[in-house]
């Protein structure tokens, strides 16, 4: 019984996204060209763009961008809410304007980015960055807060230091929950990379869609986002499992 | 530093009017790191906080940042009412019905994954350089976070509430709204919350793209011709909308919605 619902199970998925390629390639011959390109012809041209070799340069390039920013806010947005959470005075002259900017809309700052610090390579970054610290930063004060006082007390009783403390009790505590920041900021931090490909200088997998539409080339610009879509999909997976295999670390639930 | 905990510490703190003292001086010196940052190493025209209170009150007077103010925190409302209503349909049934979210699933999860700001050029390809295309991002943005909440919400409705309204023989009708709307209302609450900021932002992108009257475009314009300071207070005002929308819809849910506190 078990085992057939699973089949069904598949089998409806699997009916669902048939359908959907249909639907897709229908809805492309009956619209114009430029409104709406068929999956064979999106298929088409993501295999052209794969074979002169453009896709594999842009997504190096959007990958590259991605991962400094990304990489930046985890170094910078960890420490700094461990030290918050250990500095009590600190954390409560800090804790509502670092709210403010998680709730701040970072695409508003952009041009201000491009005007201040031109084009090139480290505006880029520093827009990933914006949109990725912030979450990681938060979560990292909330989990270090919910350390629980008796194991810091246990802890000074045997006379630990200072370090001993972060590396047995602060950062093994707080990992779980740096980690759902950590998810958040995967998924924010894709929207700051498009975002700034569109915005500052074009590159990359922005810039794949950007020319795309230019050239009202409708195939090429459903290739890119095609390409963007399943990107976010498996950094969304990424972001869960790391989640979840932390989570169970700690004996935490998900 | 002293013995006691992190969270001791806290709340000792918080409940004092030290606590407040220290906020506010937190502030303050912010905004002095800020002041003399951008002084000693940035150009002139850079954005800082006293160049920002001369204008503050010039540019929230100004009919014209009224009105973008006004478009785009519209555009925000209206496609938040719009992914509210199919949002909820669409989740409610996927909820309900095991074929529906099967078959739903997937598209539901990339197209919730997909970055909005990639969805640009094809949204304005339908809908030409317009305000329709604002309000598409902002449904595009919005919808695919409240089908997910309200599946979950219909999803989580108890069992026995369900078989309570069959012993009694209710009609569908008002099993829906006695019994499933109202529990999967907290869900649904939270996806508008987790909806609205991606809605802010949706507009904003689809402003900066199009290039039409809103906040968006007002921080893009000024910020083109040097002028920092005035395009700071759009930041601002969006800043104040977002939190200020956050806080009343999480009131809304403590004070109406007692069943739906969730640990």
């Amino acid at each position: 019984m078990q085992e057939r619902s699973s089949r069904a199970r598949r089998a409806t998925v699997l009916a669902s996204l048939a359908l959907g390629a249909i639907v897709w390639e229908v809805a492309g011959r009956l619209t114009s060209e430029a409104f709406w390109a068929p999956l064979s012809v999106t298929l088409k041209s993501l295999a052209e763009l794969a074979e002169r070799g453009t896709l594999l340069h842009q997504a190096a390039d959007s990958f590259s961008l991605y991962v400094a920013g990304l990489a930046l806010s985890v170094l910078v947005g960890a420490p700094l809410g461990l030290l918050l959470a250990r500095v009590a005075w600190l954390r409560v002259a800090l804790e509502d304007y670092i709210m403010v900017l998680y709730a701040t809309p970072m695409v508003a700052l952009i041009p201000f980015i491009l005007s201040i610090m031109g084009f090139g390579f480290a505006p880029k970054v520093l827009v990933v960055f914006l949109f990725a610290v912030f979450p990681v930063l938060y979560n990292t004060i909330e989990g270090a807060r919910s350390i629980r006082p008796e194991l810091v007390e246990v802890a000074h009783s045997f006379r630990t230091s200072e370090w001993q403390l972060w590396r047995d009790v602060m950062i093994p505590y707080t990992l779980p929950y740096a980690m759902t920041g950590i998810r958040q900021a995967i998924a924010r931090g894709l929207v700051g990379m498009v975002a700034a490909e569109f915005f500052l200088s074009p590159s990359g997998l922005g810039q794949m869609i950007m020319m795309g539409s230019m050239n009202f080339d409708t195939a090429g610009m459903l290739a890119a986002i095609l390409v963007i879509v399943l990107v976010g999909v498996a950094l969304m997976d990424l972001g869960r499992y790391l989640e979840r295999r932390f989570a169970a670390w700690r004996g935490i639930g998900p | 530093m002293t013995l006691a905990g992190p969270r001791e510490v806290g709340s000792a703190l918080s409940n004092r009017p030290t606590a407040i003292l220290l906020k506010v001086a937190g502030g303050l010196a912010l905004l002095a790191v800020w002041e003399i940052v951008v002084r000693a190493f940035a150009p002139a025209y850079v954005a800082r906080p006293t160049g920002i209170a001369r204008v503050f009150f010039e540019v929230l007077g100004d009919r014209e940042f009224l009105a973008a103010a006004g478009a785009t925190l519209w555009a925000v409302v209206e496609g938040l009412l719009i992914s509210i209503v199919a949002g909820t349909l669409v989740g409610t049934v996927m909820g309900r019905v095991a074929l529906v979210e099967q078959g739903l699933r997937y598209y539901v999860n990339s197209l919730f994954a997909t970055p909005m700001v990639a969805i640009l050029p094809l949204v304005t390809l339908w809908f030409g350089y317009s305000a329709d295309a604002r309000l598409a991002t902002v449904v595009f943005a919005s919808f695919f976070s409240i089908v997910i909440n309200t599946c979950d919400g219909a999803r989580s409705v108890p069992l026995d509430y369900l078989e309570v309204a069959r012993a009694f023989r209710a009609r569908p009708l008002s099993t829906l709204f006695d019994i499933l709307l109202p529990s999967s209302l907290p869900y649904l609450l939270a996806g508008v919350r987790l909806a609205a900021g991606r809605a802010l932002i949706g507009a904003v992108v689809s402003e900066f793209f199009v290039s039409i009257p809103g906040l968006g475009f007002y921080i893009v314009y000024n910020s083109r011709i040097f002028k920092h300071n005035e395009a700071l207070v759009a930041v601002m005002v969006l800043v104040a909308a977002g939190v200020g929308f956050d806080a009343l819809v999480k009131w809304l849910t403590r004070r109406f919605m007692p069943w739906g506190r969730r640990s």
